[in-house]
């Protein structure tokens, strides 16, 4: 391989190891406190507008939480995870969410996309117990 | 082909002008915003791109010089007028490239990657594509050096396009002089072009003139009410330089499993991002048109009409 690469390939490397540690340094990310019940809702309204959400539980950590809406076969549940300092949503069946069972206090749930293959929650109880599928 | 390169001239600058956003944002003097893994993601996939340019260069060279032997007209490259007609040309490529990258998926799947990040900063600049060149839309350019432009000639004004389109990556430049904005593309009007917001969606296609998008229909304003939500409309929920790469590609070949006509496979390689044969995902334009039917005003704001010609993507 060309020496002449080889180099430009080590410093820029070493040129985005720098801005990375600069970044790291200047704390500039978003605040992303504690998700809330309002906030979570404001967050889910900007990717699901329209639909009602019955019910919605906050990840313990407060980076995440899942809600329920709608009901009978066509419920859902609409997912919310923190990525960084954003979230990103998703929805799948209300069915699937509620199959799924807590693992380490974890909540794991297959989203089955190339770009978000899962959506972790830590939750302290799950299925919630009065409400089924 | 060894020729003067702007991007590689104006490396050094993108450099100092990350550091100089960084720390007027952590002064307080600018907007700035950086999350660690998002800025490493956006820098190591703009390392990516210029590895993965290095592989389908030649052939792209090759073709462009053919194109070149089958010129209809020689024109020169020390004329004032040539370069004029090349920066017009070259945009208006640019503007029908971006449209396409943005309005099918199969170019999508090759450009999504620089929409990934939640943040609009100089760094979300350098989120560049590593799958651009197996798009194949460098054909696009092509038509520029069968007409009679020299390939060097059209590579230094895409290189002067791409060093254009790194300063307007910025949220710390609010709006600028009102001619500048009626004529070039500025950080308000990319910013715009970055949202995720259904009324901004499919908007701004501009490289450097934004008249493009004036002239063709795409224009959206900024509007301060409505602060854009930067980011795709299913973000990602990870920082994976692959899953950010390929991650729209992979989802597309597993939809091409699926499909039952070729039809249906014809639909998900160059329908509108979004598409289904059932209709139960939603493209750009289904997303837009439930904003407006959500938002009595939007029918009469610029801001809210859509183009109405085109189907729309994400």
């Amino acid at each position: 391989m060309n020496t002449g690469f080889i180099m430009q390939f080590a410093a820029s490397l070493a040129a985005i190891g720098t801005l990375v540690a600069l970044v790291a340094w200047a704390r500039i990310a978003r605040p992303t406190p504690w998700l809330d019940e309002g906030r979570a809702r404001a967050l889910l309204a900007e990717d699901f507008p329209g639909r009602p959400i019955d019910r919605l539980w906050i990840a313990d950590d407060g980076a995440g939480a899942i809600a329920r809406c709608g009901s009978g076969a066509a419920a859902a549940a609409l997912v919310l995870v923190r990525v960084g300092d954003g979230y990103a949503a998703r929805s799948l069946p209300w069915a699937d969410a509620v199959a799924t069972s807590l693992r380490n206090g974890r909540l794991s749930l297959r989203l089955g996309e190339a770009g978000a293959p899962r959506a972790d929650l830590v939750l302290g109880a799950w299925p919630p117990k009065d409400i089924a599928a | 082909m060894k020729t003067f390169d702007p991007v590689t001239l104006a490396t050094p600058l993108f450099i100092l002008l990350i550091v100089l956003e960084v720390v007027l944002g952590r002064l307080g003097k600018a907007k700035a915003e950086y999350e660690v893994r998002d800025t490493a993601a956006s820098l190591l996939m703009g390392l990516g791109s210029t590895v993965a340019g290095l592989l389908i260069g030649g052939t792209i060279a090759a073709a462009s010089l053919w194109a070149y032997q089958h010129r209809l007209f020689d024109i020169p490259m020390n004329a004032i007028w040539a370069w004029v007609a090349v920066f017009l040309l070259e945009d208006l490529t640019y503007y029908w490239f971006h449209r396409l990258s943005h309005e099918r998926r199969f170019w999508w799947a090759a450009h999504v990657n620089h929409h990934s990040s939640q943040h609009y900063n100089l760094s979300t600049a350098l989120r560049q594509t590593w799958s651009g060149g197996i798009s194949g839309t460098w054909i696009l350019w092509l038509p520029l050096s069968l007409i009679g432009f020299p390939p060097a000639m059209v590579a230094i004004q895409k290189g002067i396009s791409l060093v254009y389109q790194f300063w307007i990556h910025t949220e710390a430049i609010k709006r600028l002089p009102g001619w500048f904005e009626a004529v070039f593309n500025t950080p308000s009007h990319h910013r715009v072009h970055h949202a995720r917001n259904p009324r901004y969606l499919d908007s701004n296609y501009a490289g450097i003139l934004i008249v493009w998008d004036r002239l063709f229909g795409t224009f959206t304003p900024e509007v301060d009410e409505e602060p854009c939500r930067y980011g795709i409309v299913k973000n990602l929920t990870s920082f994976n330089l692959l899953r950010v790469a390929f991650h729209e590609w992979a989802a597309m070949a597993r939809d091409l499993l699926s499909a039952r006509s070729p039809r249906e496979a014809a639909g998900y390689l160059f329908g509108p991002p979004g598409w289904s044969p059932d209709g139960s995902r939603e493209t750009s334009q289904m997303l837009k048109a439930r904003w407006r039917a959500a938002s009595p005003a939007a029918g009469t704001d610029p801001a809210g009409a859509a183009p109405a010609e085109f189907p729309a993507g994400t």
